[in-house]
């Protein structure tokens, strides 16, 4: 690689976001390096993936169309899984940034750690994103909400080119104010009180602020991460105890599903259900959470397009 | 194995597995409890702090309980295996797209609706030769019709069109259907009626027995109908070989309770959940109004009848002794309903009226006509003569479907002459053997109409009918020819067809014959010849037009105007008598009944038998009045074959028999002569 030339940071931070939006994304920011260390987990950090990173961008991609919240939870675990798009504009950056500034850059991978099993991602893209400043931890098991954009997709680019970091949302969008109102009659936010498997609960203190916020990751997963069912399958399918009974775990339809999903990697086998994000008002209708309006919004008429 | 290493080769054993599962897996990210937003504040004290509640790392685990992180990765993915249930994104398919989850109302998919061991029984009595199957489907005999898909269409074609009319007034089509899904709603909320579940109507023929009837098929439940007559024992058996989920019954039927009966005999009736009661409330029962009166609305996405479902489960003799459910479902019924609608030419506006009980597969199929051709269904609720004319004259009916006794009875009356018949078109008569003398005096009275004479079982349907075209000598000696879809042929003993002229036994198949009596193997097995063919058991012949004249039976039943019993059951209650030796029951014909029964008895030595105490002991058994014997004959030995079975051909009443003889056995029974009809 060419010797590097020597940069401005901030306008080098502000030709990244400008090719990051340009690239579709909605949000960007760079976050504090030195946090995502103390706070990630050895062997999570983005020094463990890259030993001479200087700086994290996160990116963050639109959610769901309007009508996708609309439709029955079977197809929405398909139509869900945008990320890619997240993936793709990340992809990109990393050549961007090696490409303009000779700064070695890598698309970090959003995938799951080979040596740890499916539950444990190799780096948080989440503790990226909220660091970045591009979202905040909700009551819905901690995904990442904007107060603007709603719910979005992230993905984060490892460079060695130094930037200034931004800061953390100054507020969390979450719990909105009609939650706080459901809290305080019901004892539950929307989130919680429609999960299919309950596996969200929390606290909302006097102020209308998070007090606690209680995930039930491994009954998530059981709902929504169906790869963890194609072991299990396998397994009832040998311990069955008769021909009938094996091929009846192996063939049944929804069994085929999985086979099918596997075979073609289509989405839904890795979706979450959503369900928390279908009721949730900053997910689904925070000032750009909605498409059109988004779109009228970059045509000139209206709000600002994040940082 | 993990990184490689198996178990032992990590150090990891059984007991460390154990003893750290638990506490890997809570420290883990698996259950995630944050204080605060302290990512978000940098709080790096507070992180530190409830570092094991955020959820940490496997290295960190490993720190703290002092295995390896290697031995912390394996046992987590060991326990998250162990904790993992398969198959909970089902819920998916029942959420979203204005469904919540909401604990009080989601069913989860392992208790989701599947038909109950009961239904799923029912179910299995169809036996559908699969080649058959293909072909009636494929000739279209067999569409995708329900009773409920009927009433549906015609309250969207016709929502103001009389669908039901007697003497209170009229329901429409849109009425109907909608009183129909409120007390569908009714019978699964307070009843707890499934799709599959048995209902058992025991109800004259009035609205409510109409809509219980329509409202069980909106359900897809069975109707189980039980004749007007049963009491105890007949009650109890068919109740319990149906295993009825329900029984609908009026309050009170003559001096008898259906629902006082039961206080005493639930206990026998496992099956039975719930006991609807028309008229006045008893406790224990749920009043029929209560049905139809703000139970919550059947859920949108649930299971809709199809056309392959069961939906009638008729018994045709005997209860106590070898019953025979014959379970129908709705291409058996209903395909030969829509080809009856065209044969007898019922229109939409028509007015169809049923003489015979609702409990019999006949009057169901006038109902199912009806219903089918967008006609009104006319309620008589209890047939008497003058009840019959009234309800002509007054409802005027376009269609009367009645047995032959029920004519007889008008003209013996006197009734006829007096009647306003020219609403009638088609006067359809069945349910026994029709007295040409009959025809041809009831007909000139039709000044707008003709006469119809049908042959039909609860295994078959109508399986053969006078055309609306034909000459009424046709209808006065012969039950026609085979209605649509339906063969018939006349063979003998080995099953060879017969030629025209000659009698045999007629035999049956098509679209809309049974398969199989419910949970009766032997009696199945004999109902039909190795090539398929329904045995009807009743003995005809054939002309070279096609037109069949039934002239007698095969089986051993008593036909009492049209109500068909096995005897068998009567006779061992009777020789359960001290002072009986051997009895057997045979028909002896009558002119207005066409049959009653006759009882032959051998007593024992010295002893004396009159039928007053024979008939008094039956009833204290709780036996329907109809099965009553109203003949005794004392003998001092029955003809037997050389297995020592009784040949009742040989059996022939005889007024010079020796033997006591009641005083007025007759006229006892006469009184009871129009009832058992109703
Ligand atoms: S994704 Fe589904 S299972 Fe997971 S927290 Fe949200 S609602 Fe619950
Ligand atoms: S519904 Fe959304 S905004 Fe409301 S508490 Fe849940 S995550 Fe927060």
């Amino acid at each position: 690689m060419e010797k590097r030339p020597e940069v401005d940071p901030v306008e080098a931070k502000a030709e990244i976001f400008a090719y990051a939006r340009r690239r579709g994304a909605l949000a960007v920011g760079v976050a504090d390096l030195d946090a995502i260390e103390r706070i990630a987990p050895r062997g999570h950090r983005p020094t463990d993936l890259m030993p001479r990173v200087r700086s994290v961008v996160s990116i963050g991609v639109g959610g769901q169309t309007q009508g996708t919240w609309k439709v029955p939870a079977k197809a929405m675990a398909y139509f869900g899984s945008t990320e890619t798009r997240a993936y793709s504009c990340s992809y990109a950056l990393a050549f961007f940034i090696e490409s303009r500034f000779q700064a070695p850059s890598v698309y970090c991978p959003p995938d799951l750690d080979n040596e740890e099993g499916p539950r444990v991602p190799l780096q948080s893209l989440k503790l990226h994103a909220e660091l970045a400043g591009i979202g905040a931890r909700s009551l819905a098991g901690d995904i990442l909400l904007h107060p603007e954009f709603g719910y979005m997709y992230f993905a984060s680019v490892f460079t060695e080119l130094e930037l200034p970091a931004d800061e953390p949302l100054a507020e969390n969008p979450c719990p909105a104010p009609s939650c706080v109102d459901m809290y305080r009659k019901q004892g539950r936010t929307p989130c919680m009180k429609f999960c299919p498997v309950q596996c969200l609960s929390g606290k909302i203190d006097d102020a209308g602020r998070q007090a606690e916020m209680h995930y039930d990751m491994a009954a998530c997963a059981e709902m929504s991460e169906q790869y963890e069912a194609v072991p299990a399958v396998l397994a009832e399918a040998m311990a069955a105890g008769d021909e009938t009974g094996r091929h009846d775990a192996l063939f049944d339809p929804d069994h085929k599903m999985l086979w099918y999903k596997m075979s073609v990697g289509s989405g839904g086998l890795l979706a979450q259900c959503f369900e928390c994000m279908r009721v949730c008002p900053v997910a689904t209708r925070a000032e750009l959470a909605d498409p059109i309006r988004r779109a009228r919004a970059q045509a000139g008429t209206g709000t600002g397009t994040g940082q | 194995m993990t990184q490689r290493l198996t178990r032992a080769q990590l150090g990891v054993t059984d007991a460390m597995i154990a003893a750290f599962g638990e506490t890997v897996f809570a420290l883990s990210n698996n259950h995630q409890i944050r204080r605060g937003d302290p990512v978000r504040a940098k709080d790096f004290a507070a992180i530190e702090a409830h570092r094991h509640e955020l959820g940490m790392g496997d290295a960190e685990i490993a720190d703290r309980i002092g295995l390896t992180p290697a031995q912390v990765t394996l046992i987590r993915n060991l326990e998250e295996r162990r904790r993992f249930r398969t198959g909970h994104y089902h819920m998916l398919n029942a959420l979203g797209g204005g469904k919540r989850y909401r604990a009080e109302r989601f069913v989860p998919f392992q208790d989701q609706f599947r038909f109950g061991e009961e239904a799923l029984r029912l179910r299995a009595a169809f036996s559908f030769d699969p080649e058959r199957v293909r072909s009636h489907v494929e000739q279209g005999w067999w569409r995708s019709d329900t009773l409920s898909g009927w009433l549906r269409r015609n309250a969207r074609e016709r929502p103001d069109g009389t669908a039901l009319v007697d003497k209170r007034g009229t329901v429409s089509f849109s009425g109907l259907a909608a009183r129909v899904a409120a007390i569908a709603a009714g019978l699964h909320h307070h009843g707890a009626v499934r799709p599959g579940d048995v209902v058992a109507v025991q109800l004259p023929n009035g609205r409510e027995h109409v809509e219980i009837l329509l409202a069980a098929s909106a359900l897809g439940a069975v109707t189980t109908t039980l004749y007007m007559t049963y009491r105890g024992a007949e009650l109890e058996a068919q109740l319990h070989h149906s295993k009825a989920r329900m029984l609908v019954a009026p309050d009170r039927i003559g001096d008898f309770s259906p629902a006082r009966w039961l206080s005493t005999h639930r206990s026998e009736l496992p099956s039975l959940a719930a006991v609807v009661i028309v008229g006045a409330e008893v406790p224990g029962t749920i009043p029929f109004e209560r049905l139809a009166a703000g139970a919550p609305a059947l859920p949108r996405d649930r299971r809709e009848p199809t056309a392959a479902d069961p939906f009638l489960l008729l018994y045709t003799s005997g209860t106590t002794s070898s019953p025979k459910g014959v379970p129908l479902n709705y291409h058996q019924m209903l395909t030969n309903a829509r080809v009856g609608i065209e044969e007898h030419d019922i229109r939409a506006g028509d007015v169809v009226l049923s003489a015979a009980p609702f409990g019999h597969l006949y009057a169901l199929y006038s109902v199912e006509m009806a219903l089918g051709g967008g006609a009104a269904i006319a309620l008589l609720p209890a047939f008497s003569p003058p009840a019959l004319a009234e309800a002509v004259e007054r409802l005027r009916p376009t269609h009367l479907f009645a047995g032959p006794a029920h004519l007889a009875a008008c003209l013996g009356a006197g009734l006829v002459e007096r009647m306003d018949l020219a609403s009638l078109r088609l006067v359809v008569l069945s349910g026994a053997a029709v007295p040409p003398d009959l025809v041809h005096a009831f007909a000139p009275h039709l000044p707008n109409g003709r006469i119809c004479q049908l042959w039909g079982m609860t295994e078959l349907q109508a399986g053969l009918y006078t055309r609306t075209g034909d000459d009424v000598d046709v209808a006065a000696r012969s039950a026609g020819r085979p209605s649509p879809g339906t063969q018939v042929r006349i063979a003998d003993e080995s099953g060879r067809a017969l030629p025209p002229g000659e009698e045999g036994e007629l035999q049956a198949r098509g679209p809309s014959v049974f398969t199989g009596y419910f949970e009766n193997p032997e009696a199945t097995a004999g109902a039909f010849t190795p090539d398929g063919w329904f045995r009807s058991g009743d003995v005809a012949r054939m002309d070279t037009g096609g037109n069949v004249t039934l002239t007698g039976r095969l089986k051993d039943v008593v036909n009492r105007g049209g109500v068909k019993y096995n005897p068998q059951e009567v006779e061992l209650l009777i020789e359960s008598l001290p002072a009986v030796h051997q009895c057997a029951i045979a028909p002896v014909p009558d002119e207005s009944l066409g049959e009653r029964a006759c009882c032959y008895v051998v007593p024992r030595p010295g002893a004396v038998v009159t039928l007053d105490e024979i008939c008094a002991f039956l009833l204290a058994r709780g036996l329907a009045k109809f099965k009553l014997p109203e003949r005794l004959e004392v003998l001092n030995e029955l003809p037997l074959t050389a297995t020592r079975k009784v040949i009742k051909a040989r059996l022939r009443p005889s007024p010079t028999r020796l033997g006591p003889q009641p005083a007025t056995p007759r006229q006892g029974r006469e009184q009871t002569r129009d009832r058992s009809i109703q």
